[in-house]
């Protein structure tokens, strides 16, 4: 049960980093992305033949996997220059299809449907099989917290009022002066990359990835988390990724109670049970459960330390 | 050989003309991209099988069936998940389609799994003549989507509802005070796509598979074809879904067939890149 608990875990700290990165592109940029498991499918297989088929070090693969991330995430915004935010809906979940296909398709390379074999791991021969779990959530977890304090610290520089500026007008922000274009696809990139990052820690956790795991679906499960924790807050979307992890895997026991049902049917409910959450928190919390604070200027200048004795005012 | 693809492309784009022309006609109204489109062809798909295949019904009965059904679940989705939820942001609306989009497919896979279904028809030989192949339901796919076609251009153009449908879709409000019933209006619409979605999805069973993910895969084709006729034009997305229809079938000339769903992508890609308004479609002024 605990080695249950702490492959759990690992899967929440990949939902988180996706989530970190969605939330830097939607929520606080406004650029929607609906391709997420392409950039995760990007990084894992980046890693994945990298290390396989050229025998490159760990640390290096899941490095390129950022790298390739980026380069991604950066040609997906340049298309976006032109384009309303619902058609970019369509293009980001097409570039994740294009994706998964050519992973499906290309099978001399990636192995398609029989699946990629990772043998390589991160530290493995520092640790034994018993400890070597921990070792890797402790992994994740350092990834997740990184990821949060520069997802944070862009939130919270000029760069971050920037951001929400174009989130909530890119023409207002454009003739302020804003090179809207130049911060969209650096913002784009930046989540590309954190994406990758999560897709390589997971290829060389799984140690097996096939392209029937990056589904479309992954990208709902990760704007679940967005919309449940709140888009915008970084510290809310941490609770989302936990609450719809736990709702995708704790209804993994129902089946123990109702045995009435088969596995087929048991994830089928766990499926509706989202959807209908995710439109019942859309109707009832727009804004998530902890949504984004209100900006003002008296604490944002307290946010920067700079007039500490505001703080009462706000 | 390519005579013969160009056959599969016409029966390809009377598949995807009538839900495209309906997603235009929802888009003009709702001004967002609605992903339950897909579910709601596989409604139609399956309340056509239930009446086809389990209550024994003969095949155009299913049909004018599937449509009255889809038309009835397709407006109680509006009516439970959109009406109360006008005036959101596109995307938040976006986000909600698709959970609804994956709340029908599952409640299907709950009742009928993931198996593969298909009409109970008599099989028939294709017709042949010039070495290419065509079946008799292909043949009737394609004439009654030239129908549907022309009575959805005499809806628009000629009757007081159709005039009230342009009148709505062109300016909400304006049409309000000008005495229109925009709701009763809207819901009509509602009701319209329905009936065509439902038709897709007996289209679909009888050309293609009856499965859950049926829908999903026409979901792709059917935006490529709206949005390269241009959103909310409808004479437009029956242009558009020749077009993507054609261009499916012809890539497997220099593309692994597998490849196929990716076409439509990849056209909205260029398209939009080169003309974000579509072939017939007016560009959007902003601000």
């Amino acid at each position: 049960m605990s080695a249950y608990l702490i492959s759990m875990a690992t899967f929440v700290g990949f939902f988180m980093i996706l989530a970190l990165a969605l939330n830097l592109q939607w929520g606080m940029t406004g650029m929607v992305n609906f391709g997420i498991a392409g950039f995760y499918a990007l990084g894992a297989y980046t890693s994945g033949l990298l290390s396989v088929k050229l025998g490159w070090p760990v640390g290096i693969t899941i490095a390129m996997s950022c790298v390739t991330g980026l380069i991604a995430g950066g040609l997906v915004a340049l298309l976006s220059m032109r384009l309303r935010e619902d058609y970019l809906a369509i293009v980001t979940l097409g570039f994740g299809e294009i994706v998964r296909l050519i992973a499906l398709n290309e099978d001399q390379i990636t192995e398609g449907p029989r699946g990629l074999k990772i043998d390589a791991r991160p530290f493995a021969d520092m640790f034994d099989r018993e400890t070597y779990p921990l070792v890797y959530l402790a992994l994740v977890a350092a990834a997740v917290a990184v990821v949060f304090v520069i997802v944070e610290c862009i939130r919270r520089s000029p760069m971050g009022r920037t951001l929400r500026a174009i989130r909530e007008d890119d023409v207002v922000a454009e003739v302020l002066g804003k090179n809207v274009l130049r911060h969209r696809v650096q913002v784009f990139a930046l989540g590309g990359a954190f994406m990758g990052l999560a897709g390589a820690l997971y290829a060389h956790y799984v140690q097996n990835i096939s392209p029937e795991v990056f589904m479309p679906m992954v990208a709902i499960f990760i704007w679940m988390s967005v919309i449940v924790g709140g888009a915008g807050n970084n510290w809310g979307l941490l609770l989302g990724a936990g609450v719809v992890m736990t709702i995708l895997e704790g209804s993994r026991f129902l089946g123990d109670f109702i045995d009435f049902l088969d596995a087929e049917q048991l994830s089928a409910i766990r499926i509706i049970v989202i959807g209908v959450l995710l439109i019942a928190i859309l109707r009832v919390r727009p804004r998530g459960l902890i949504p984004e604070p209100k900006f003002s200027f008296a604490a944002s200048s307290t946010e920067q330390g700079r007039q500490p004795s505001t703080e009462n005012a706000k | 050989m390519s005579g013969q693809l160009i056959i599969n492309g016409i029966v390809n784009a009377s598949l995807i003309a009538p839900p495209a022309i309906a997603f235009s006609l929802l888009f003009g109204i709702l001004r967002f991209p609605n992903f339950a489109i897909g579910a709601y062809v596989t409604v139609g798909a399956f309340i056509a099988y239930a009446l086809n295949v389990g209550a024994g019904m003969p095949m155009w009965i299913a049909g004018l069936g599937a449509m009255a059904g889809t038309a009835v679940v397709v407006w109680l989705s509006d009516v439970l998940v959109f009406k109360p939820m006008r005036g959101h942001t596109p995307v938040t609306l976006l986000v909600v389609s698709i959970a609804l989009a994956l709340i029908i497919e599952h409640i299907i896979r709950l009742f009928y799994g993931a198996d593969v279904r298909g009409f109970d028809l008599p099989l028939e030989r294709p017709i042949k003549f010039a070495g290419l192949r065509i079946t008799g339901e292909q043949i009737d796919i394609i004439v009654m989507t030239i129908v549907i076609g022309i009575a959805i251009h005499l809806l628009l153009q000629y009757t007081r509802i159709g005039k009230a449908m342009r009148a709505t879709a062109d300016n909400e409000t304006l049409a309000e005070v000008r005495g229109i019933n925009t709701s009763y209006v809207i819901a009509f619409t509602w009701f319209i796509c329905g009936a065509l979605f439902g038709l897709t999805g007996v289209f679909a069973g009888l050309d293609l598979v009856i499965e859950p993910l049926v829908g999903w895969y026409l979901t792709i084709p059917i935006f490529a074809a709206a949005i390269l006729g241009g959103i909310g034009s409808p004479y437009g997305a029956m242009l558009g879904a020749l077009l993507v229809g054609l261009a499916e079938e012809l890539t497997v000339l220099v593309l692994p067939s597998s490849y196929k769903i990716g076409v439509g992508f990849v056209i909205i890609a260029v398209l939009l890149l080169i003309r974000p308004h579509g072939l017939l479609g007016q560009p959007e002024i902003k601000k």
